[in-house]
């Protein structure tokens, strides 16, 4: 292990100067890179932030070599030691790559070859050195067992769709890290992983660093993990570097107005709880259209009329650069940055949704609801002695909803939270239990009688994109909710301009196509889609996947203000949790297909009962670099095969709290309060339980 | 392995942000996709063909030098001559008169027959690849049963129960061609299946046929009117074919089947007749297979190759 000083020399690694690059397209020339500019010092770790269409992974393609057809890099250069790495042959950048620099994909399963095992790929990483392949394959074990794969010495001979997503990851990383390169760059490296998983793979990447020395790029749009794990930051816009700096000055002491927007947008750093987030208006420029003065003017709330006209100066501030006007020059503003405390973005607080009241009889109530899969069909399961071919994706799962009430439903991946709405929905046949809505039971009904009910009860599912039929205009998408339940009479035309200007989507969208949308915008017309019969209860799953930070505070501030003007429920499917803890006025957790806690959303934040829950809670990377959790806050493992569900507590394998009681049977739920329940035998709220008790006789 | 190249779709879809003008990159991709249509020297040369084919057969009666049936005992198997450029059968019909109304008949065959198989297909295959498993695996096996079985020896058979005539011949030919279609669709239907916009139409409460032909549909079609394209000189042989053979086209309508059959028996004295029967076969089949390649490489690049 080095010591911390290692990390603070000034040796440059990698330097980038004044690298600007083209996109050929059927549209033009897409400037995508402008003038970037900085420099990746020696043993730090080094993120590239920004939104998509920033740039920020051209960057690390082009760092490689490794762009498209039709990218042309029109100016600079990009030394890597004494050498420019744009002014490499083929051969010459073969031999860097893998040896000197090496990267981790978004995608474990898109990355690595499905048909060779582990230990073949990674001796096949190591085909320059003169090594025997006993040695090549205990190197890979060796590395293996690094990145905490467990058993690595089998582990070594599996395939990669034998390991889970996690350990997937891990592999890959263990890949990229065996030849012991010099330069690591990661795309993205925790975006395809779950919360628990994201928390272990900054720890791991973290302590390979220290270990090895490595220097690290890592590009992400994830503050969370660009705080937790970088040394150095540098935030990128539109094609631009606006400003650079060590974490520590950017997360505390932004100096451009994008920086700080993209800062105050974030949930997770929004302390106080209300239902409007703040978000940038506008669209990043077209980069196709010849650009002048400052990139961000457009959507800058800072924006004076010279900042469309005249190129900001590029400013030195103590750790970084920063591009903007009112840092220096003529129309610098010494007020400018104003205090953390400041809000210096559009924020509507207007008519922040007062609820109706949540007593009444609950919209929905959900009881005992079962659902299986089969594994395998019924005469192999009879010839295997198969007593039940199913698996389990939702066990025993009861909720309610009331009118004007939002719950979110929170898991990771596999915990059956997106089958369980379909099921609610009548997708998704159930194995057991009831589903009233309205107080009618609809569980399992025939789809010829459940069709009205389909005008109550609308989804909003997790693709923007992929959830539009593609061939259909954005008009016909919208009114077509409006033609399959009868529009005699309606005039359609007017109805797809008032369900457009109802979710503020312009008018001459309703002409385009949905691959012609960005995903604001296709997200925009899943909502009017759901809305379009006035529905009771919308089931959104994932309504902020693949969203920008700036434009999901759009999106949930949209679907606030539509709850409040008409009443309606919401279902929230989520794995997002700083993002529910704005929006939900009650959550569920769930895991591996049961609800282990659920109860008023404050409270269950402020004060987990089940471990899993406090392990969720905690997961989540602060996007504040003084907030740092130490590595072991991650909880171990990971989520188990629904085929290999433990015996007792669910999460009983994982919980650092596990005791034997824990294993033989699954607790059953109990209530802390009324309307607070948990599955767990030694709630972490005892303790405080006991107190309030004393407090409040 | 971390160190090969990565997907470069990736990074080509680095600026993919700025969308602003997408309707304008849609008509410039139109536009592109046709110019590279009109560039290619096999595409053009089926295009020319196709047209020819169905000018020829459309105007057929007015370009026809001679009515096809009228005899001109005189002048009987005349070789090609100024007065009968493809010269006369055994009745001194002009063979250039019967190719062209026997160009009719192709193309009656032709557009009846592919449309019919494509649009039945189209359904059966959306109705395999959409509805239950058990209702799936029953329309896989007829597709399978038609397919085994011979196209002639199934006309065959039908002639000695029905008698020869223009309509068993169409009948055979849907009969036979649905199976492509079918199969076609049904594999497309099948990879839509689960995709979520197919989720969020029945989370609407769309009906079933809303569901088939508002949204499978027209996700479907693209690839099965290419197949249609290629499919066009299988049914005219087809037709050609049981003509030749005598259960088609019924005597004295000329087909160019008939035109073969009839030159084959004169063979010795006027090969010219089987020539010129023949020479218009293998225009619209190259034609039509031209046309149809081109069409699939523009529309599906990776399907290019290993067919």
């Amino acid at each position: 292990m080095k010591d911390m000083d290692t990390h603070m020399t000034d040796e440059t690694l990698l330097n980038i100067d004044a690298l600007s690059l083209e996109f050929r397209t059927n549209r033009g020339q897409v400037k995508a890179l402008r003038d970037i500019s900085f420099p990746v010092k020696k043993g730090r770790i080094l993120g590239i932030v920004g939104e998509s269409g920033s740039g920020k992974s051209t960057v690390l393609w082009s760092i490689l070599g490794l762009l498209a057809g039709n990218a042309k890099v029109t100016a600079g250069r990009v030394d890597y030691g004494d050498r420019d790495l744009l002014t490499l042959d083929a051969e010459a950048l073969r031999a860097l790559r893998g040896e000197e620099v090496s990267v981790v994909f978004q995608d474990p399963m898109t990355s690595q070859i499905p048909v060779l095992p582990y230990a073949r790929q990674m001796s096949d990483i190591l085909y320059r050195r003169a090594m025997s392949e006993a040695d090549k394959r205990a190197a890979a074990v060796d590395m293996l067992r690094r990145v905490g794969i467990p058993d690595p010495e089998s582990r070594v001979d599996a395939y990669p769709h034998q390991f889970s997503g996690g350990m997937r990851q891990r592999a890959g990383i263990a890949m990229s890290m065996l030849t012991g390169p010099n330069l690591l760059l990661a795309d993205e490296p925790t975006t395809a992983l779950d919360v628990t998983m994201e928390a272990q793979m900054i720890g791991l990447m973290r302590g390979l660093r220290d270990d090895f020395d490595t220097t690290i790029v890592v590009v992400s749009h994830n503050l969370g993990l660009i705080a937790e794990m970088c040394d150095d930051v540098v935030v990128m816009y539109a094609g631009e570097v606006v400003e650079t700096g060590e974490v520590h000055d950017i997360f505390h002491n932004a100096r451009h107005p994008y920086t700080r927007a993209l800062l105050e947008c974030d949930p997770a750093r929004i302390a106080d709880v209300s239902r409007k987030l703040p978000v940038i208006p506008g669209d990043i420029p077209d980069l196709t259209k010849p650009l002048a003065g400052c990139i961000f003017a457009s959507r800058c709330q800072k924006a004076m009329p010279a900042c469309a006209t005249k190129a900001p100066p590029l400013v030195e501030r103590g750790t970084g650069v920063a591009r903007c006007h009112l840092l220096e020059g003529p129309l610098a503003d010494a007020s400018w940055p104003p205090p953390a405390s400041v809000s210096t973005v559009a924020r509507d607080d207007g008519a922040a949704a007062p609820l109706p009241a949540n007593a009444g009889e609950p919209l929905l109530e959900v009881r005992d609801l079962n659902v299986q899969f089969r594994t395998m069909g019924a005469l192999k399961a009879r010839i295997r002695g198969v007593a039940r071919p199913f698996v389990d994706a939702v066990l025993d799962v009861s909720l309610d909803i009331r009118p004007g009430e939002t719950l979110a439903l929170v898991g990771e991946s596999g915990s059956g939270k997106t089958t369980l709405g379909r099921t609610i929905l009548n997708l998704q046949a159930a194995a057991g239990g009831s589903v009233r809505f309205d107080g009618t039971e609809i569980g399992n009904m025939a789809e010829r009688r459940f069709k009205p009910l389909r005008r109550d009860m609308a989804m909003m599912f997790q693709d923007p994109t992929g959830s539009l039929s593609p061939r259909k205009s954005v008009r016909a998408l919208i009114t077509e909710p409006l033609l399959i339940h009868g529009a005699e009479g309606r005039d359609l035309d007017a109805e797809a301009e008032r369900l457009a200007d109802m979710v503020r989507l312009p008018r001459g969208f309703l002409s385009r196509y949905p691959h012609e949308l960005s995903g604001g915008q296709a997200r925009r017309v899943g909502v009017a889609r759901a809305l379009a019969l006035n529905p009771r209860l919308i089931v959104a799953d994932e309504p902020t996947a693949g969203l920008d930070v700036s434009v999901q505070g759009e999106i949930l501030n949209l679907m606030a203000d539509l709850q409040a003007e008409h009443g309606l429920s919401y279902l929230i499917i989520t794995h997002n949790l700083p993002v529910v803890r704005h929006i939900a006025d009650r959550i569920a957790i769930m895991y591996l297909g049961r609800i282990v806690e659920d109860g008023p959303a404050a409270e269950v934040f402020a004060n987990p009962a089940h471990p899993y829950t406090r392990a969720l809670v905690e997961g989540v990377p602060q996007p504040d670099p003084d907030r740092r959790r130490p590595p072991s806050a991650a909880i171990e493992g990971e989520v188990p095969s629904l085929l290999r569900r433990p015996k007792g507590c669910d999460f009983a394998t994982r919980c650092p709290l596990a005791r034997d009681a824990c294993r033989p049977a699954k607790p059953e739920h109990r209530h802390i309060t009324p309307d607070r329940r948990h599955a767990c035998l030694f709630p972490l709220t005892d303790t405080q339980d006991n107190k309030n008790k004393t407090e409040t006789p | 392995m971390s160190a090969l190249p990565s997907d470069p779709a990736r990074s080509a879809t680095a600026p993919e942000a700025q969308d602003g003008e997408a309707r304008e990159s849609a008509g410039r991709e139109r536009r592109e996709k046709l110019m590279r249509f009109l560039t290619d020297w096999q595409a053009v040369t089926g295009l020319v063909l196709v047209v020819l084919f169905f000018a020829s057969a459309l105007f057929a009666p007015w370009i026809a030098p001679y009515d096809p049936n009228a005899m001109d005992i005189p002048a009987r198997m005349s070789g090609p001559t100024w007065a009968h450029i493809a010269g006369t059968d055994q009745l001194g019909r002009d063979t250039f008169s019967r190719i062209l109304h026997g160009g009719r008949v192709a193309l009656y065959i032709a557009a009846i027959g592919v449309s019919a198989s494509l649009s039945i297909g189209l359904v059966l295959g959306m109705i395999a690849g959409y509805g239950p498993r058990w209702l799936d695996n029953l329309l896989l096996l007829a597709f399978d049963a038609v397919r085994s079985f011979p196209a002639v020896i199934l006309a065959l058979a039908t002639v000695a129960l029905t008698g020869p005539s223009l309509t068993v011949v169409l009948a055979i030919v849907i009969l036979t061609t649905i199976p492509s279609y079918g199969r076609v669709a049904r594999t497309a239907t099948l990879a839509l299946r689960h995709t979520e916009f197919i989720l969020a139409e029945r989370s609407l409460g769309a009906s079933t046929p809303r569901i088939l032909f508002q949204h499978i549909m027209p996700n479907v079609i693209g690839p099965l009117l290419i197949l249609a394209a290629m499919e066009v000189p299988v049914v005219v042989s087809i037709e050609a074919g049981l003509s030749f053979l005598g259960i088609g086209v019924l005597p004295p309508q000329a087909s160019w089947g008939t035109i073969l059959n009839e030159g084959y028996l004169v063979i010795r004295d006027a090969p010219w007749m089987v020539v010129a029967g023949g020479i218009p076969l293998i225009l619209t089949t190259l034609g039509f297979t031209f046309l149809g390649e081109a069409l699939r490489d523009i529309f599906d690049p990776r399907m290019g190759r290993g067919r």
